[in-house]
Protein backbone atom coordinates (compact mmCIF):
# COMPACT_ATOMS: atom_id res chain seq x y z
CA UNK A 1 0.00 0.00 0.00
CA UNK A 2 1.30 3.57 -1.13
CA UNK A 3 2.52 5.75 1.65
CA UNK A 4 0.28 8.30 0.99
CA UNK A 5 -2.88 5.26 1.10
CA UNK A 6 -1.92 4.46 4.44
CA UNK A 7 -1.39 8.54 5.54
CA UNK A 8 -5.12 8.89 4.33
CA UNK A 9 -6.74 5.82 5.86
CA UNK A 10 -5.24 6.55 9.08
CA UNK A 11 -6.28 10.08 8.88
CA UNK A 12 -9.82 8.88 7.92
CA UNK A 13 -9.66 7.01 10.73
CA UNK A 14 -8.59 9.62 13.08
CA UNK A 15 -11.33 12.00 11.90
CA UNK A 16 -14.02 9.42 12.47
CA UNK A 17 -12.59 9.01 16.25
CA UNK A 18 -12.72 13.11 16.61
CA UNK A 19 -16.06 13.19 15.20
CA UNK A 20 -16.89 11.82 18.83
CA UNK A 21 -15.17 14.60 20.42
CA UNK A 22 -16.75 17.08 18.22
CA UNK A 23 -20.85 15.75 19.01
CA UNK A 24 -19.76 15.99 22.41
CA UNK A 25 -17.96 19.30 22.84
CA UNK A 26 -19.92 20.81 19.65
CA UNK A 27 -23.64 20.30 21.45
CA UNK A 28 -23.27 20.20 24.82
CA UNK A 29 -20.13 22.09 25.80
CA UNK A 30 -18.77 18.95 27.53
CA UNK A 31 -14.84 18.08 27.59
CA UNK A 32 -14.14 14.75 27.92
CA UNK A 33 -10.31 14.01 28.49
CA UNK A 34 -11.18 9.83 28.31
CA UNK A 35 -12.57 10.21 24.34
CA UNK A 36 -9.29 8.54 23.06
CA UNK A 37 -9.69 5.76 25.98
CA UNK A 38 -13.50 4.92 23.85
CA UNK A 39 -10.82 4.53 20.93
CA UNK A 40 -8.90 2.51 22.82
CA UNK A 41 -11.52 -0.16 24.14
CA UNK A 42 -12.88 -0.21 20.73
CA UNK A 43 -9.88 -1.40 19.51
CA UNK A 44 -9.10 -4.01 22.15
CA UNK A 45 -12.36 -5.42 22.09
CA UNK A 46 -12.43 -5.69 18.12
CA UNK A 47 -9.42 -7.19 18.41
CA UNK A 48 -9.58 -9.39 21.17
CA UNK A 49 -13.27 -11.13 19.64
CA UNK A 50 -11.81 -11.43 16.26
CA UNK A 51 -7.94 -12.75 17.42
CA UNK A 52 -8.89 -14.78 20.61
CA UNK A 53 -12.40 -15.56 20.34
CA UNK A 54 -12.64 -16.07 16.64
CA UNK A 55 -15.49 -13.85 15.81
CA UNK A 56 -16.62 -12.64 12.36
CA UNK A 57 -15.08 -9.04 11.94
CA UNK A 58 -18.36 -7.18 11.19
CA UNK A 59 -19.63 -8.64 14.68
CA UNK A 60 -16.58 -7.43 16.09
CA UNK A 61 -17.05 -3.88 15.36
CA UNK A 62 -20.85 -3.98 16.41
CA UNK A 63 -19.26 -5.23 19.55
CA UNK A 64 -16.95 -2.46 20.13
CA UNK A 65 -19.33 -0.15 20.23
CA UNK A 66 -21.73 -2.15 21.47
CA UNK A 67 -19.06 -2.78 24.56
CA UNK A 68 -17.88 1.58 24.19
CA UNK A 69 -22.24 2.70 24.50
CA UNK A 70 -22.32 0.48 27.73
CA UNK A 71 -19.49 1.31 29.90
CA UNK A 72 -20.12 5.05 28.48
CA UNK A 73 -23.59 4.73 30.12
CA UNK A 74 -22.22 4.11 33.59
CA UNK A 75 -19.59 6.33 33.51
CA UNK A 76 -21.90 9.34 31.92
CA UNK A 77 -25.35 7.94 34.29
CA UNK A 78 -23.07 8.14 37.47
CA UNK A 79 -21.43 11.54 36.49
CA UNK A 80 -23.14 14.21 33.81
CA UNK A 81 -25.57 15.08 36.73
CA UNK A 82 -23.13 16.43 38.65
CA UNK A 83 -20.69 20.08 37.89
CA UNK A 84 -18.77 19.85 34.40
CA UNK A 85 -15.39 19.87 35.84
CA UNK A 86 -16.45 16.81 37.75
CA UNK A 87 -17.19 15.51 34.42
CA UNK A 88 -13.93 15.77 32.88
CA UNK A 89 -12.61 14.33 35.97
CA UNK A 90 -14.14 11.27 35.81
CA UNK A 91 -14.22 10.73 31.91
CA UNK A 92 -10.22 11.35 32.89
CA UNK A 93 -9.64 8.90 35.69
CA UNK A 94 -11.60 6.44 32.89
CA UNK A 95 -9.31 6.83 30.55
CA UNK A 96 -6.12 5.76 32.67
CA UNK A 97 -7.96 3.52 34.37
CA UNK A 98 -8.72 1.62 30.79
CA UNK A 99 -4.79 1.94 30.02
CA UNK A 100 -4.26 0.54 33.63
CA UNK A 101 -6.15 -2.19 33.08
CA UNK A 102 -4.56 -2.62 29.24
CA UNK A 103 -0.92 -2.40 31.15
CA UNK A 104 -2.33 -5.23 33.44
CA UNK A 105 -4.36 -7.57 31.58
CA UNK A 106 -0.71 -8.89 29.86
CA UNK A 107 -2.22 -12.61 29.19
CA UNK A 108 -5.16 -11.05 26.71
CA UNK A 109 -3.87 -7.43 25.82
CA UNK A 110 0.01 -8.18 25.67
CA UNK A 111 0.30 -5.14 28.25
CA UNK A 112 2.44 -2.60 27.63
CA UNK A 113 4.31 -4.69 24.80
CA UNK A 114 1.05 -4.21 22.59
CA UNK A 115 -1.26 -6.10 20.88
CA UNK A 116 0.12 -7.50 18.02
CA UNK A 117 -1.10 -10.01 15.25
CA UNK A 118 -4.67 -8.25 14.57
CA UNK A 119 -5.37 -9.41 11.08
CA UNK A 120 -5.38 -6.14 8.54
CA UNK A 121 -9.17 -6.39 7.69
CA UNK A 122 -9.96 -2.68 7.33
CA UNK A 123 -9.97 -1.58 3.48
CA UNK A 124 -9.02 2.04 2.24
CA UNK A 125 -12.57 1.73 1.21
CA UNK A 126 -14.14 0.62 4.00
CA UNK A 127 -12.14 3.68 6.34
CA UNK A 128 -14.14 5.90 3.58
CA UNK A 129 -17.24 4.61 3.65
CA UNK A 130 -17.27 4.73 7.48
CA UNK A 131 -16.16 8.29 7.32
CA UNK A 132 -18.67 9.32 4.94
CA UNK A 133 -21.13 7.90 7.13
CA UNK A 134 -20.53 9.32 10.29
CA UNK A 135 -19.89 12.77 8.63
CA UNK A 136 -23.75 11.85 7.43
CA UNK A 137 -24.95 10.88 10.94
CA UNK A 138 -23.77 13.78 12.84
CA UNK A 139 -24.71 16.28 10.36
CA UNK A 140 -28.01 14.93 11.11
CA UNK A 141 -28.15 14.44 14.42
CA UNK A 142 -26.88 18.27 14.71
CA UNK A 143 -29.86 19.40 12.32
CA UNK A 144 -32.53 17.60 14.13
CA UNK A 145 -34.99 18.65 16.58
CA UNK A 146 -32.77 16.97 19.52
CA UNK A 147 -29.17 18.38 18.25
CA UNK A 148 -31.12 21.65 18.15
CA UNK A 149 -32.29 21.19 21.86
CA UNK A 150 -28.74 19.97 22.70
CA UNK A 151 -27.35 23.41 21.50
CA UNK A 152 -29.71 24.91 23.88
CA UNK A 153 -28.45 23.24 26.98
CA UNK A 154 -24.31 24.20 25.43
CA UNK A 155 -26.22 28.17 25.38
CA UNK A 156 -27.64 28.45 28.76
CA UNK A 157 -28.92 25.03 30.45
CA UNK A 158 -31.47 26.37 33.09
CA UNK A 159 -33.21 28.39 30.20
CA UNK A 160 -33.61 25.04 28.10
CA UNK A 161 -34.72 23.25 31.05
CA UNK A 162 -37.33 25.73 32.06
CA UNK A 163 -38.48 25.17 27.96
CA UNK A 164 -39.00 21.13 29.14
CA UNK A 165 -35.79 20.09 27.55
CA UNK A 166 -34.20 17.40 29.77
CA UNK A 167 -30.38 18.35 29.64
CA UNK A 168 -29.63 15.63 31.71
CA UNK A 169 -30.72 13.00 28.87
CA UNK A 170 -29.57 15.15 26.10
CA UNK A 171 -26.13 15.28 27.51
CA UNK A 172 -26.08 11.20 28.56
CA UNK A 173 -27.42 10.64 24.42
CA UNK A 174 -24.88 12.75 23.37
CA UNK A 175 -22.55 10.97 25.03
CA UNK A 176 -23.08 7.79 24.27
CA UNK A 177 -23.08 8.99 20.36
CA UNK A 178 -19.56 10.17 20.96
CA UNK A 179 -18.08 6.89 22.52
CA UNK A 180 -19.88 4.98 19.95
CA UNK A 181 -18.15 6.68 17.12
CA UNK A 182 -14.69 6.99 18.55
CA UNK A 183 -15.13 3.20 19.25
CA UNK A 184 -15.66 2.26 16.19
CA UNK A 185 -13.01 4.02 14.84
CA UNK A 186 -10.46 2.40 17.55
CA UNK A 187 -11.96 -0.65 15.92
CA UNK A 188 -11.19 -0.26 12.44
CA UNK A 189 -8.07 1.69 13.50
CA UNK A 190 -6.82 -1.63 15.30
CA UNK A 191 -7.41 -3.76 11.89
CA UNK A 192 -5.40 -1.25 10.26
CA UNK A 193 -2.40 -0.77 11.87
CA UNK A 194 -2.35 -4.50 12.71
CA UNK A 195 -1.04 -3.05 16.22
CA UNK A 196 -2.41 -1.12 19.17
CA UNK A 197 -0.69 -0.73 22.48
CA UNK A 198 -2.28 1.33 25.70
CA UNK A 199 0.11 4.39 25.31
CA UNK A 200 -2.09 5.59 22.07
CA UNK A 201 -5.13 6.33 23.49
CA UNK A 202 -3.94 8.38 27.21
CA UNK A 203 -5.85 11.73 28.00
CA UNK A 204 -3.51 13.78 26.48
CA UNK A 205 -4.60 12.30 22.82
CA UNK A 206 -7.90 13.34 23.97
CA UNK A 207 -6.97 16.72 24.82
CA UNK A 208 -5.60 17.47 21.06
CA UNK A 209 -8.88 15.79 19.67
CA UNK A 210 -10.18 18.94 21.59
CA UNK A 211 -7.88 21.06 19.96
CA UNK A 212 -8.34 19.60 16.58
CA UNK A 213 -11.90 20.67 17.35
CA UNK A 214 -11.49 23.99 18.08
CA UNK A 215 -8.99 24.84 15.34
CA UNK A 216 -11.51 24.18 12.84
CA UNK A 217 -14.15 25.55 14.92
CA UNK A 218 -16.79 23.66 17.03
CA UNK A 219 -19.61 25.54 15.28
CA UNK A 220 -18.67 23.76 12.09
CA UNK A 221 -18.59 20.28 11.41
CA UNK A 222 -17.04 21.23 7.82
CA UNK A 223 -14.36 23.10 10.34
CA UNK A 224 -13.84 20.19 12.97
CA UNK A 225 -13.30 17.82 9.85
CA UNK A 226 -10.73 19.87 8.21
CA UNK A 227 -9.36 20.52 11.62
CA UNK A 228 -8.78 16.67 12.48
CA UNK A 229 -7.89 16.04 9.37
CA UNK A 230 -5.61 18.46 8.55
CA UNK A 231 -3.74 18.55 12.35
CA UNK A 232 -3.54 14.57 11.90
CA UNK A 233 -2.16 14.60 8.71
CA UNK A 234 0.49 17.76 9.60
CA UNK A 235 2.39 15.86 11.98
CA UNK A 236 3.41 13.33 8.83
CA UNK A 237 3.64 16.62 6.34
CA UNK A 238 6.21 18.33 8.92
CA UNK A 239 8.22 14.94 8.94
CA UNK A 240 11.05 17.02 7.72
CA UNK A 241 11.34 19.13 10.41
CA UNK A 242 11.18 16.07 13.08
CA UNK A 243 11.51 18.04 16.71
CA UNK A 244 10.02 21.06 15.74
CA UNK A 245 6.60 20.05 14.00
CA UNK A 246 4.99 19.44 17.83
CA UNK A 247 5.89 23.15 18.52
CA UNK A 248 5.04 24.80 15.15
CA UNK A 249 1.44 22.56 15.42
CA UNK A 250 0.91 24.37 18.82
CA UNK A 251 1.85 27.86 17.71
CA UNK A 252 -0.53 27.56 15.05
CA UNK A 253 -2.92 26.50 17.46
CA UNK A 254 -2.19 29.30 19.85
CA UNK A 255 -2.52 31.58 16.93
CA UNK A 256 -5.64 30.52 15.74
CA UNK A 257 -7.32 30.91 19.09
CA UNK A 258 -5.94 34.25 19.92
CA UNK A 259 -6.82 35.95 16.69
CA UNK A 260 -9.98 34.03 15.54
CA UNK A 261 -11.24 32.19 18.70
CA UNK A 262 -14.33 30.78 16.86
CA UNK A 263 -11.94 28.19 14.95
CA UNK A 264 -10.99 28.73 11.46
CA UNK A 265 -14.34 27.83 9.70
CA UNK A 266 -16.20 29.68 12.43
CA UNK A 267 -19.96 28.81 11.75
CA UNK A 268 -19.33 28.58 7.83
CA UNK A 269 -20.27 24.64 6.78
CA UNK A 270 -19.58 23.43 3.12
CA UNK A 271 -22.73 22.39 1.40
CA UNK A 272 -24.71 23.12 -2.07
CA UNK A 273 -25.80 26.80 -1.26
CA UNK A 274 -22.60 28.18 0.34
CA UNK A 275 -20.72 26.92 -3.00
CA UNK A 276 -23.21 28.86 -5.36
CA UNK A 277 -24.34 25.73 -6.97
CA UNK A 278 -27.77 25.73 -5.65
CA UNK A 279 -30.04 28.88 -4.46
CA UNK A 280 -30.43 28.70 -0.67
CA UNK A 281 -34.95 28.20 -0.37
CA UNK A 282 -36.27 29.52 2.52
CA UNK A 283 -37.62 26.15 3.28
CA UNK A 284 -37.96 25.51 7.16
CA UNK A 285 -35.24 23.24 8.68
CA UNK A 286 -32.37 24.82 6.53
CA UNK A 287 -30.99 26.96 9.27
CA UNK A 288 -27.91 24.93 10.32
CA UNK A 289 -27.61 24.67 14.01
CA UNK A 290 -24.84 27.14 15.93
CA UNK A 291 -26.83 30.52 15.08
CA UNK A 292 -27.94 31.14 18.46
CA UNK A 293 -26.02 34.15 20.24
CA UNK A 294 -23.54 32.10 22.39
CA UNK A 295 -23.86 33.09 26.27
CA UNK A 296 -20.51 34.47 27.35
CA UNK A 297 -19.88 36.64 24.14
CA UNK A 298 -19.12 34.47 21.55
CA UNK A 299 -20.78 36.59 19.29
CA UNK A 300 -18.37 39.38 20.28
CA UNK A 301 -15.61 36.82 19.48
CA UNK A 302 -16.28 37.63 15.58
CA UNK B 1 0.67 -8.93 61.09
CA UNK B 2 0.41 -6.83 64.57
CA UNK B 3 3.08 -4.27 65.66
CA UNK B 4 4.98 -4.47 62.22
CA UNK B 5 1.50 -4.98 60.29
CA UNK B 6 1.12 -1.16 61.34
CA UNK B 7 4.56 0.10 61.38
CA UNK B 8 4.37 -0.65 58.11
CA UNK B 9 0.90 0.94 57.40
CA UNK B 10 2.43 4.42 59.39
CA UNK B 11 4.87 3.71 57.40
CA UNK B 12 3.39 4.37 54.02
CA UNK B 13 1.07 7.39 55.46
CA UNK B 14 4.43 8.92 56.29
CA UNK B 15 5.64 8.20 52.90
CA UNK B 16 2.12 9.31 51.32
CA UNK B 17 2.14 12.60 53.14
CA UNK B 18 5.55 13.80 51.95
CA UNK B 19 4.36 12.93 48.11
CA UNK B 20 1.08 14.42 49.41
CA UNK B 21 3.21 18.32 50.14
CA UNK B 22 4.36 17.98 46.85
CA UNK B 23 0.87 17.12 45.33
CA UNK B 24 0.08 19.83 47.81
CA UNK B 25 2.04 22.66 46.21
CA UNK B 26 0.91 21.60 42.79
CA UNK B 27 -3.01 21.19 43.45
CA UNK B 28 -2.81 24.93 45.50
CA UNK B 29 -1.02 26.29 42.57
CA UNK B 30 -3.79 25.01 40.34
CA UNK B 31 -6.31 26.20 42.07
CA UNK B 32 -5.38 29.94 42.41
CA UNK B 33 -5.45 30.55 39.06
CA UNK B 34 -8.96 28.07 38.84
CA UNK B 35 -10.43 30.75 41.63
CA UNK B 36 -9.67 33.52 39.84
CA UNK B 37 -9.99 32.59 35.56
CA UNK B 38 -12.47 29.77 36.47
CA UNK B 39 -10.47 27.55 34.28
CA UNK B 40 -8.60 24.23 34.64
CA UNK B 41 -5.04 25.60 33.74
CA UNK B 42 -3.12 22.65 32.38
CA UNK B 43 -0.28 24.93 31.16
CA UNK B 44 0.49 24.83 35.29
CA UNK B 45 2.47 21.58 34.26
CA UNK B 46 4.49 23.10 31.91
CA UNK B 47 5.57 26.12 34.54
CA UNK B 48 6.34 23.11 36.68
CA UNK B 49 8.39 21.16 33.77
CA UNK B 50 10.74 23.77 32.58
CA UNK B 51 11.47 25.17 36.10
CA UNK B 52 12.57 21.31 36.97
CA UNK B 53 15.15 22.06 34.44
CA UNK B 54 15.86 25.47 35.69
CA UNK B 55 16.09 24.01 38.65
CA UNK B 56 19.19 20.99 37.71
CA UNK B 57 20.93 23.16 35.37
CA UNK B 58 21.44 25.74 38.28
CA UNK B 59 22.60 22.76 40.17
CA UNK B 60 24.93 21.49 37.73
CA UNK B 61 26.64 24.54 35.80
CA UNK B 62 26.55 27.04 38.61
CA UNK B 63 27.10 24.29 41.52
CA UNK B 64 24.49 25.92 43.53
CA UNK B 65 23.72 24.42 47.36
CA UNK B 66 19.86 22.89 47.65
CA UNK B 67 18.74 26.16 48.87
CA UNK B 68 19.96 28.10 46.04
CA UNK B 69 18.63 25.56 43.56
CA UNK B 70 14.92 25.88 45.55
CA UNK B 71 15.05 29.73 45.58
CA UNK B 72 16.05 29.54 41.45
CA UNK B 73 13.70 27.02 40.65
CA UNK B 74 10.60 28.60 42.58
CA UNK B 75 11.73 32.01 41.00
CA UNK B 76 11.35 30.84 37.06
CA UNK B 77 8.51 29.18 37.65
CA UNK B 78 6.46 32.67 38.51
CA UNK B 79 8.63 34.73 35.85
CA UNK B 80 7.50 31.49 33.66
CA UNK B 81 4.24 31.90 34.66
CA UNK B 82 4.03 35.34 34.14
CA UNK B 83 5.37 34.89 30.47
CA UNK B 84 2.54 32.20 29.81
CA UNK B 85 -0.09 34.92 31.40
CA UNK B 86 0.74 36.97 28.92
CA UNK B 87 1.12 35.12 25.87
CA UNK B 88 -1.25 32.52 26.33
CA UNK B 89 -4.40 33.89 28.64
CA UNK B 90 -4.27 37.94 28.27
CA UNK B 91 -5.77 38.39 24.76
CA UNK B 92 -8.32 35.72 25.29
CA UNK B 93 -9.42 37.81 28.67
CA UNK B 94 -9.36 40.96 27.41
CA UNK B 95 -11.37 39.77 24.05
CA UNK B 96 -13.99 38.32 26.93
CA UNK B 97 -13.70 34.74 25.01
CA UNK B 98 -15.27 32.06 26.79
CA UNK B 99 -13.80 29.60 28.82
CA UNK B 100 -13.23 26.54 26.63
CA UNK B 101 -10.50 28.72 24.87
CA UNK B 102 -9.11 29.32 28.06
CA UNK B 103 -8.87 25.48 28.24
CA UNK B 104 -7.93 24.74 24.63
CA UNK B 105 -5.16 27.25 25.19
CA UNK B 106 -4.04 26.19 28.70
CA UNK B 107 -3.25 22.09 26.72
CA UNK B 108 -1.91 23.37 23.80
CA UNK B 109 0.65 25.62 26.24
CA UNK B 110 1.49 22.16 28.02
CA UNK B 111 2.35 20.79 24.97
CA UNK B 112 4.75 23.86 23.79
CA UNK B 113 6.42 23.74 27.07
CA UNK B 114 7.14 20.34 27.07
CA UNK B 115 8.01 20.09 23.29
CA UNK B 116 10.18 23.17 23.97
CA UNK B 117 12.14 20.89 26.49
CA UNK B 118 12.22 18.11 23.87
CA UNK B 119 13.76 20.50 21.55
CA UNK B 120 16.48 21.92 23.38
CA UNK B 121 17.47 18.94 25.83
CA UNK B 122 15.78 15.66 23.74
CA UNK B 123 13.23 13.21 25.54
CA UNK B 124 16.34 11.73 27.27
CA UNK B 125 16.35 11.45 31.38
CA UNK B 126 18.37 13.36 33.68
CA UNK B 127 19.10 12.60 37.24
CA UNK B 128 19.88 15.83 39.59
CA UNK B 129 23.50 16.07 40.83
CA UNK B 130 23.09 14.86 44.43
CA UNK B 131 22.04 18.21 47.13
CA UNK B 132 21.02 16.43 50.35
CA UNK B 133 22.48 13.69 51.77
CA UNK B 134 20.97 10.27 51.25
CA UNK B 135 20.20 9.17 54.65
CA UNK B 136 17.12 8.21 56.36
CA UNK B 137 15.74 9.37 59.98
CA UNK B 138 14.61 7.22 62.37
CA UNK B 139 11.82 8.03 64.82
CA UNK B 140 10.65 4.70 66.57
CA UNK B 141 9.91 2.31 64.12
CA UNK B 142 9.05 4.63 61.16
CA UNK B 143 12.15 5.68 59.11
CA UNK B 144 11.69 8.43 56.70
CA UNK B 145 14.32 10.19 54.26
CA UNK B 146 15.93 13.33 54.38
CA UNK B 147 14.41 14.44 51.07
CA UNK B 148 10.93 13.72 52.27
CA UNK B 149 11.64 15.37 55.08
CA UNK B 150 12.52 18.34 53.08
CA UNK B 151 9.61 17.80 50.99
CA UNK B 152 7.57 18.28 53.56
CA UNK B 153 9.27 21.73 55.45
CA UNK B 154 9.56 22.99 52.02
CA UNK B 155 5.84 22.86 51.41
CA UNK B 156 4.67 23.94 55.23
CA UNK B 157 7.00 27.26 54.50
CA UNK B 158 4.94 28.09 51.09
CA UNK B 159 1.95 27.69 52.53
CA UNK B 160 2.93 29.74 55.41
CA UNK B 161 3.85 32.16 53.34
CA UNK B 162 0.62 31.94 50.85
CA UNK B 163 -1.63 32.22 53.80
CA UNK B 164 0.23 35.24 54.71
CA UNK B 165 0.82 36.91 51.86
CA UNK B 166 -3.07 36.20 50.62
CA UNK B 167 -4.17 37.42 54.32
CA UNK B 168 -2.52 40.73 55.25
CA UNK B 169 -0.87 42.02 51.87
CA UNK B 170 -2.53 44.31 49.58
CA UNK B 171 -2.01 42.22 46.59
CA UNK B 172 -3.23 39.34 48.47
CA UNK B 173 -6.51 40.49 49.36
CA UNK B 174 -6.94 41.81 46.07
CA UNK B 175 -6.27 38.17 44.87
CA UNK B 176 -8.91 36.82 47.06
CA UNK B 177 -11.06 39.83 46.52
CA UNK B 178 -10.59 38.70 42.34
CA UNK B 179 -11.32 34.91 43.02
CA UNK B 180 -15.08 36.29 44.99
CA UNK B 181 -15.60 38.06 41.59
CA UNK B 182 -13.47 39.46 38.77
CA UNK B 183 -15.43 42.76 37.53
CA UNK B 184 -16.41 43.58 40.54
CA UNK B 185 -13.09 43.82 41.62
CA UNK B 186 -12.46 45.79 38.92
CA UNK B 187 -15.32 48.50 39.57
CA UNK B 188 -13.29 48.60 43.04
CA UNK B 189 -10.70 50.24 41.12
CA UNK B 190 -8.08 47.27 41.54
CA UNK B 191 -6.06 47.20 38.69
CA UNK B 192 -6.99 43.64 37.56
CA UNK B 193 -4.76 42.79 34.81
CA UNK B 194 -2.07 43.37 37.60
CA UNK B 195 -3.68 41.19 40.07
CA UNK B 196 -4.19 38.53 37.33
CA UNK B 197 -0.74 38.65 36.52
CA UNK B 198 0.47 38.50 39.99
CA UNK B 199 -2.11 35.43 40.21
CA UNK B 200 -0.31 33.87 37.82
CA UNK B 201 3.11 34.71 39.45
CA UNK B 202 2.38 33.14 42.58
CA UNK B 203 0.97 29.94 40.97
CA UNK B 204 4.15 29.98 38.93
CA UNK B 205 6.33 30.36 42.18
CA UNK B 206 4.66 27.40 43.88
CA UNK B 207 4.55 25.38 40.03
CA UNK B 208 8.78 26.06 40.45
CA UNK B 209 9.37 24.63 43.89
CA UNK B 210 7.42 21.39 42.94
CA UNK B 211 8.83 20.90 39.72
CA UNK B 212 12.26 21.20 41.43
CA UNK B 213 11.15 18.68 44.48
CA UNK B 214 9.74 16.11 42.04
CA UNK B 215 13.05 16.66 40.00
CA UNK B 216 14.96 15.88 42.56
CA UNK B 217 13.02 13.00 43.80
CA UNK B 218 12.21 10.95 40.38
CA UNK B 219 14.14 11.98 37.21
CA UNK B 220 13.59 14.77 35.19
CA UNK B 221 12.54 14.40 31.74
CA UNK B 222 9.82 16.51 29.44
CA UNK B 223 6.69 14.91 30.39
CA UNK B 224 7.25 15.84 34.36
CA UNK B 225 4.77 18.67 33.44
CA UNK B 226 1.85 15.66 33.26
CA UNK B 227 1.98 15.58 36.93
CA UNK B 228 -0.27 18.59 36.58
CA UNK B 229 -2.87 15.88 36.66
CA UNK B 230 -2.39 15.25 40.19
CA UNK B 231 -3.44 18.74 41.32
CA UNK B 232 -6.04 18.45 38.92
CA UNK B 233 -7.09 15.09 40.95
CA UNK B 234 -6.69 16.95 43.79
CA UNK B 235 -8.17 20.28 43.37
CA UNK B 236 -11.76 19.10 42.14
CA UNK B 237 -11.68 16.05 44.95
CA UNK B 238 -11.09 19.09 47.19
CA UNK B 239 -13.92 20.87 46.09
CA UNK B 240 -12.75 23.57 43.64
CA UNK B 241 -13.05 27.42 44.66
CA UNK B 242 -11.02 26.38 48.06
CA UNK B 243 -7.16 26.55 48.26
CA UNK B 244 -7.70 24.27 51.72
CA UNK B 245 -9.76 21.71 50.39
CA UNK B 246 -7.42 21.24 47.32
CA UNK B 247 -4.18 20.91 49.51
CA UNK B 248 -6.41 18.39 51.95
CA UNK B 249 -7.41 16.89 48.53
CA UNK B 250 -3.66 16.49 47.65
CA UNK B 251 -2.30 14.92 51.15
CA UNK B 252 -5.36 12.28 50.84
CA UNK B 253 -4.60 11.77 47.06
CA UNK B 254 -0.94 10.92 48.27
CA UNK B 255 -1.63 8.81 51.08
CA UNK B 256 -4.27 6.88 49.15
CA UNK B 257 -1.43 6.73 45.89
CA UNK B 258 1.24 5.33 48.39
CA UNK B 259 -0.71 2.80 49.69
CA UNK B 260 -2.61 1.36 46.84
CA UNK B 261 0.71 0.72 45.39
CA UNK B 262 2.18 -0.76 48.14
CA UNK B 263 -0.88 -3.23 48.19
CA UNK B 264 -1.74 -3.30 44.85
CA UNK B 265 1.29 -2.23 42.70
CA UNK B 266 1.48 0.27 40.70
CA UNK B 267 -0.29 -1.54 37.78
CA UNK B 268 -3.98 -1.22 38.36
CA UNK B 269 -3.55 1.02 41.05
CA UNK B 270 -5.50 4.05 38.52
CA UNK B 271 -8.23 2.08 38.17
CA UNK B 272 -9.20 1.21 41.83
CA UNK B 273 -8.21 5.28 42.30
CA UNK B 274 -11.02 5.93 39.51
CA UNK B 275 -13.56 3.95 41.01
CA UNK B 276 -12.68 5.76 44.51
CA UNK B 277 -13.16 9.02 42.75
CA UNK B 278 -16.68 8.76 41.40
CA UNK B 279 -17.64 7.32 44.02
CA UNK B 280 -16.53 10.05 46.18
CA UNK B 281 -17.79 12.65 43.73
CA UNK B 282 -21.37 10.75 44.06
CA UNK B 283 -21.53 11.23 48.11
CA UNK B 284 -20.01 14.42 47.89
CA UNK B 285 -19.86 16.00 44.63
CA UNK B 286 -19.17 19.50 46.73
CA UNK B 287 -15.79 18.14 47.82
CA UNK B 288 -13.70 18.36 50.69
CA UNK B 289 -14.17 21.58 51.73
CA UNK B 290 -17.73 21.53 50.65
CA UNK B 291 -17.63 25.18 49.14
CA UNK B 292 -18.14 24.12 46.18
CA UNK B 293 -17.89 26.41 43.68
CA UNK B 294 -21.04 28.38 42.08
CA UNK B 295 -21.61 28.78 38.54
CA UNK B 296 -23.91 32.21 37.58
CA UNK B 297 -27.20 31.49 36.06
Amino acid sequence: MSYFITVGVFTAITTLGVLGTFVLTGLTGLFSLGQAAFMGLGAYVAALAVVTFHVPFPLALVLAVVVAVGVGYVIGFTTLKIRQDFFALATFGFGEAVRAVMNESVKWTGGAMGFAGVPRLTTPLLALVSLVAGIWLVRNVRGSKFGRDCLAVRTDELAAEVMGINAFDHKLKVFLLGAGLSAFAGALMAFFTTYVEPAMFGWMQSAVWIIMVFFGGRDSLTGAIVGAASLSALPEILRFASQWRVAIYTLIILLIINFRPAGLFGRWELSFETLGLKRSGPGPGRRLPGHAAEKGGAGADE
Amino acid sequence: MGDSFWSVVVQQIVNGVSLGAVYALIAVGFALVFNVLKFSNFSHGGVLAISAYVGYFAALKLHLSLIPVLLVGTLAGGLIACGVEFVAFRSIRKKRGQLVYFFVTSVTMLMLLEQVLVIFFGASFFTYPRLISLTTLTIGQVSISVLYVLMMVASAIAFGVLAWALRFTRVGIAIRAASNDLITTNLMGVNVDFIVLATFFVSGLLAGLSGVLLGMSYTLYPQIGQLVVKGFIASVLGGLGSLVGAALGALALGVVEVLLISVMGSGLSPAVIFAMMVIFLLVRPQGFAGVSFQEKA
